[in-house]
């Protein structure tokens, strides 16, 4: 019998065929749960050894089903996502979480509800604001979602299972940075769509063996002498979810390399670290609500103090993507967009002034979630780079 | 190496053009072609033509700079470059103080902001056609009028109509509609003519019009549509005497400047192959 493969290769190998592993581990007898966007918190899966799988859609796979229960103008990926579950692609998970990630994706968990019929589902009404009641309020639906799997398995959910938990995907998160510094030199040694892989592939599987894939993945990439190539551009990519390397590849086809991003499928979810607290459940729910930058949450932290100063509020919102950008010697930023995503797409004027106060130069990209619609874009990208080089 | 001429290929959607200007600058040759459905099969066909034009052969040409959204299907080009930086430096040729060139053509409509010849930022309308030279072929097919002379009917105008959409399917329904109410044919054209002024106006607004504004593309034939650009923009809009040229010029100019820097860095100039036929490899 061949070696399993590793590493890079392994993470491709799961990106194209994500559901191979988390079949296998259902025939084990395991519990498969599906997730949407990065709000459902993981760890209190992992705490009951439920294996988390992203549910994500699918940009080359036209959308036929789907349009029977949401309208053409809602979100892309959402309808795409419902498409593939109507065509039974989904049929093998246990369960499904949902959150409100906006307006379409809570409508999505109950259309999925009555049509897609998955055995267990549970929406989380996360909250958008950060006052102390939106805590309150997170803590208080984390609870209930705590009580939610432990009806569903069976079993209780011990709080050393919980820390236990938090600390493999505080791991899972130092691995993924440990993954983004290997981007910081020049060339970078792992590329734009390579990382899309490797996130996406450890999104799919359980949390152990995604620690173990990113471990691979570091050691092969620091060995290997075959990485990209230096070229002019060195990108930040901002925006919506990018769950296919078909934007990556179109932009590192050309003189740039994607060296940082800020997506879901990237380095959002993981750049901070849940706190282990006291009582377990405060640390998991700051951390949802509070610590992940997502333009689905209203950043009004300090907004009382800078309410009439446009510039300072930019500041709170987004300078932690200056702090990118400096750190992996950026030199343009590509925002993008599925299209009829308002939740990324109102905060594109407010971005796009922070990065020209900056001096950063920046493009906004709105796709329609098809591979094909990608290639007009091509030109606009190609014209971006001839001016910033 | 002697530098002597330089060409410059844009394969635009509805048109493809070849410019061949010499070490002054100056244009020798240049041919318009519609590109049609086997653009592909094109680029060798109009290049023979533009070099038998100058009385020259391929081999007498420094550089090749393709352009256009086929600019990837030119086998002979030795580099490629977006229309947007060629439009750029194209229409610095024949305005050197352009701050503002709106480029409509075929299938799409762009807005360059631009000093010096170099391309400083754009926008770009969106994939659907809406507003662009399509549209008007769209239009005056359906009006059985030919496209070339929308432009002095829509003069005749003295009340045009208000035409909502730039959409090429509901305009038409808007026109007929209006016909049917007896408005007359000019107040029409008219307002289809602001409709894609006033689409193209919006979008530029965001690069904030500054003059010297520029207006080149096919759609830049239209008098009409200059007219609407003007009252739309509130200044005075310049068109270059052939307003289909300035991505092919501007190509065949930055060709130009490319081989005479590669030069003064001391470097050898990297052409591709020289092979004037077909582009097979979609095949």
């Amino acid at each position: 019998m061949a070696e399993p493969s590793k590493g890079l290769l392994r993470a491709q190998e799961i990106y194209q065929d994500r559901s191979q592993r988390a079949l296998e581990l259902r025939e084990q007898g395991k519990k498969i749960m599906g997730y949407l966007c990065i709000y459902p918190v993981l760890e209190m899966m992992t705490a009951l050894d439920i294996v988390p799988y992203r549910i994500f859609g699918d940009m080359r796979e036209p959308i036929t089903r789907a349009d029977a229960y949401m309208p053409s103008v809602n979100c892309p990926f959402l309808r795409s996502c419902l498409d593939l579950g109507l065509k039974e692609k989904y049929d093998f998970l246990d369960g499904i979480v949902t959150s409100h990630i906006c307006d379409v994706g809570s409508s999505l968990s109950g259309i999925w509800n009555y049509t897609v019929r998955t055995p267990f589902s549970h929406h989380i009404d996360t909250p958008h604001t950060l006052h102390e009641t939106s805590l309150k309020q997170e803590r208080g639906l984390l609870e209930d979602y705590r009580k939610a799997l432990e009806d569903f398995t069976g079993h209780k959910m011990t709080t050393e299972n919980l820390k236990k938990a938090i600390r493999v995907h505080n791991e899972q998160r130092a691995l993924v940075r440990e993954l983004y510094e290997l981007k910081k030199p020049d060339p970078p040694l792992i590329s734009g769509v390579e990382t899309i892989r490797v996130i996406k592939a450890i999104q799919s599987i359980p949390v152990d063996e995604g620690n173990e894939l990113l471990r691979d993945v570091i050691s092969e990439v620091k060995e290997r002498g075959d990485g990209p190539q230096t070229k002019s551009a060195r990108l930040l990519l901002w925006g919506s979810i990018l769950d296919d390397t078909a934007l990556p590849e179109m932009i590192e086809g050309l003189d740039a390399n994607v060296v940082m991003d800020d997506t879901c499928v990237g380095s959002r979810p993981y750049f901070n670290d849940v706190e282990v607290t006291g009582d377990v459940i405060d640390g998991l729910a700051r951390h949802y609500l509070m610590d992940i930058k997502c333009p689905r949450t209203f950043r009004t932290r300090d907004y009382n103090d800078v309410r009439k100063d446009y510039m300072k509020d930019l500041e709170v919102r987004f300078s932690y993507l200056s702090d990118y950008a400096r750190d992996w010697k950026t030199n343009g930023v590509i925002l993008e967009s599925v299209r009829y995503c308002d939740t990324h797409g109102y905060d594109v004027p407010g971005l796009r002034d922070y990065l020209d106060n900056l001096g950063i130069p920046s493009i906004y990209l709105e796709h329609d979630y098809t591979e094909g619609a990608l290639a007009p874009l091509r030109t606009r990208v190609q014209g971006f780079l001839e001016i910033i080089s | 190496m002697v530098l002597i001429y330089f060409a410059g290929i844009d394969l635009g959607s509805t048109m493809t053009k070849v410019v061949i200007v010499d070490e002054d600058d100056q244009t020798k040759a240049s041919v318009v072609y519609h590109t049609g459905a086997e653009h592909r099969r094109l680029a060798n066909r109009v290049m023979e033509e533009s070099l038998a034009k100058a009385n020259l052969s391929i081999d007498d040409i420094s550089f090749v700079m393709a352009t256009g959204y086929g600019r990837i299907n030119v086998p002979f080009a030795d580099r490629q470059i977006t229309e947007l930086s060629c439009h750029a430096r194209g229409v610095a040729s024949f305005f050197p103080h352009v701050r503002l060139a709106i480029d409509i053509g075929g299938q799409d409509a762009k807005g360059l902001k631009t000093r010096d010849g170099k391309l400083l930022d754009f926008v770009m309308s969106d994939k659907c056609a809406a507003g662009t030279g399509r549209f008007l072929e769209v239009i005056s097919a359906a009006l059985g009028l030919k496209i070339e002379d929308l432009g002095d009917i829509s003069l005749r105008s003295t009340q045009k109509v208000s035409v909502s959409s730039t959409c090429t399917v509901f305009a038409q329904q808007e026109v007929v509609n209006h016909l049917s109410e007896g408005v007359p044919l000019e107040d029409v054209i008219a307002g289809l003519h602001d409709a894609i002024a006033g689409r193209s106006a919006r979008m530029v607004n965001r690069l904030k019009v500054e003059p010297d504004v520029v207006f080149t593309g096919g759609v830049a034939k239209n008098v009409g549509v200059v007219k609407a650009l003007e009252e739309n923009l509130g200044c005075p809009v310049l068109v270059p005497e052939e307003p289909l040229l300035s991505g092919a010029i501007g190509a065949a100019l930055l060709g130009k400047e490319h081989v005479l820097k590669a030069l003064a860095r001391g470097e050898t100039i990297q052409t591709g192959k020289r092979r004037l036929e077909e582009a097979t490899f979609f095949k």
